[in-house]
């Protein structure tokens, strides 16, 4: 019996909590909150509408909530997350969808996610991250993000290049759409 | 193996439905739910009321439970609460406390 991995079935549901040290794999559909120690995947087919927490957090299914995990996230291809990622390392492969604040800073996103839980903040090792990689937000290092997060140039805390100290910096609107959105989902929080 | 896993390690508090197997080694706190077989393993903690097509217990058990065709109770399981199956089997050095309903 390997009753050592954990497993939520494709044709499970779970309404709740998900705690514990050990590894998970959801290919079914959970709901609430998963907050382990180990290794969680979710695969395709998988709905998560679950703020996911874990050691790796690996994406191949769509998940709505917020992504955090203490070594990595990986969202690979036919992810689909509409949620704030956050962890040292995150990886968007191609063919990978997400809507949400990138950050791979630790422990700098207070800003970006006030509504986070204190507990779930600490969680994320800060000793990971420089203190450098928050001064200069536009280049994160190391990070493998495919696309560099836009949101991260009108953070409220970047340092505004141009404009004066007490204006706030003129609204960068890029060209992508998802960016937009993404704008206009930080103003109403 | 497409059934649901429950490791030793995790816990679930909340609601589990399925309609497939579930395997419990882990903690589950809330009401389990599922159309096949239930297995809830030695060393395992539920803290449940239980619906299943089948159950055995293994573990500890405490909660009430509904079984379409039969619940078995091994040696070493312990289980407080109401059973309702149609075949309830419950082996020597089983614990148990609570009612039996076979549907006489």
């Amino acid at each position: 019996m390997t009753a050592s991995v954990s497993v939520i079935a494709r044709a499970a549901r779970v309404h709740g909590r998900v705690t514990g040290a050990a590894d998970l794999e959801v290919q079914g559909f959970v709901e609430g909150e998963i907050t382990v120690g180990g290794d969680v995947t979710v695969d395709a087919g998988a709905m998560v509408g679950a703020s996911v927490h874990g050691r790796r957090v690996v994406v191949r299914g769509a998940v709505k909530g917020d992504l955090t995990a203490d070594e990595a996230i990986s969202l690979e291809e036919g992810a689909r997350v509409v949620g704030d990622v956050r962890a040292p390392r995150v990886a968007i492969a191609p063919g990978a969808l997400v809507r949400g604040h990138v950050d791979t800073g630790g422990g700098a996103s207070e800003v970006a996610s006030p509504a986070r839980t204190p507990a779930a903040v600490a969680r994320v090792t800060p000793a990971a991250r420089p203190v450098a990689a928050r001064v200069a937000p536009v280049a994160p290092p190391r990070a493998i993000v495919a696309r560099p997060a836009p949101a991260q140039a009108p953070a409220p805390g970047a340092p505004a290049k141009d404009a004066g100290p007490r204006r706030p910096p003129p609204p960068v609107v890029p060209a992508l759409k998802k960016a937009r959105g993404q704008i206009a989902k930080k103003k109403e929080r | 193996m497409a059934s649901t896993v429950i490791g030793a390690g995790i816990t679930i508090e909340g609601e589990i439905t399925t309609d497939e197997d579930v395997i419990v080694a882990g903690t589950v706190r809330g009401r389990l739910s599922a159309k096949e077989g239930v297995t809830i393993e030695h060393g395992a903690t539920v803290e449940a009321d239980v619906v299943a097509g089948s159950l055995v217990v293994a573990g500890s058990l405490t909660g009430n439970v509904t079984a379409v065709e039969r619940v078995d109770l091994q040696q070493g399981s312990r289980v407080i609460g109401n059973v309702k199956a149609a075949r309830v089997t419950i082996a020597d050095g089983a614990q148990f406390k609570g009612n039996v309903d076979m549907d006489v």
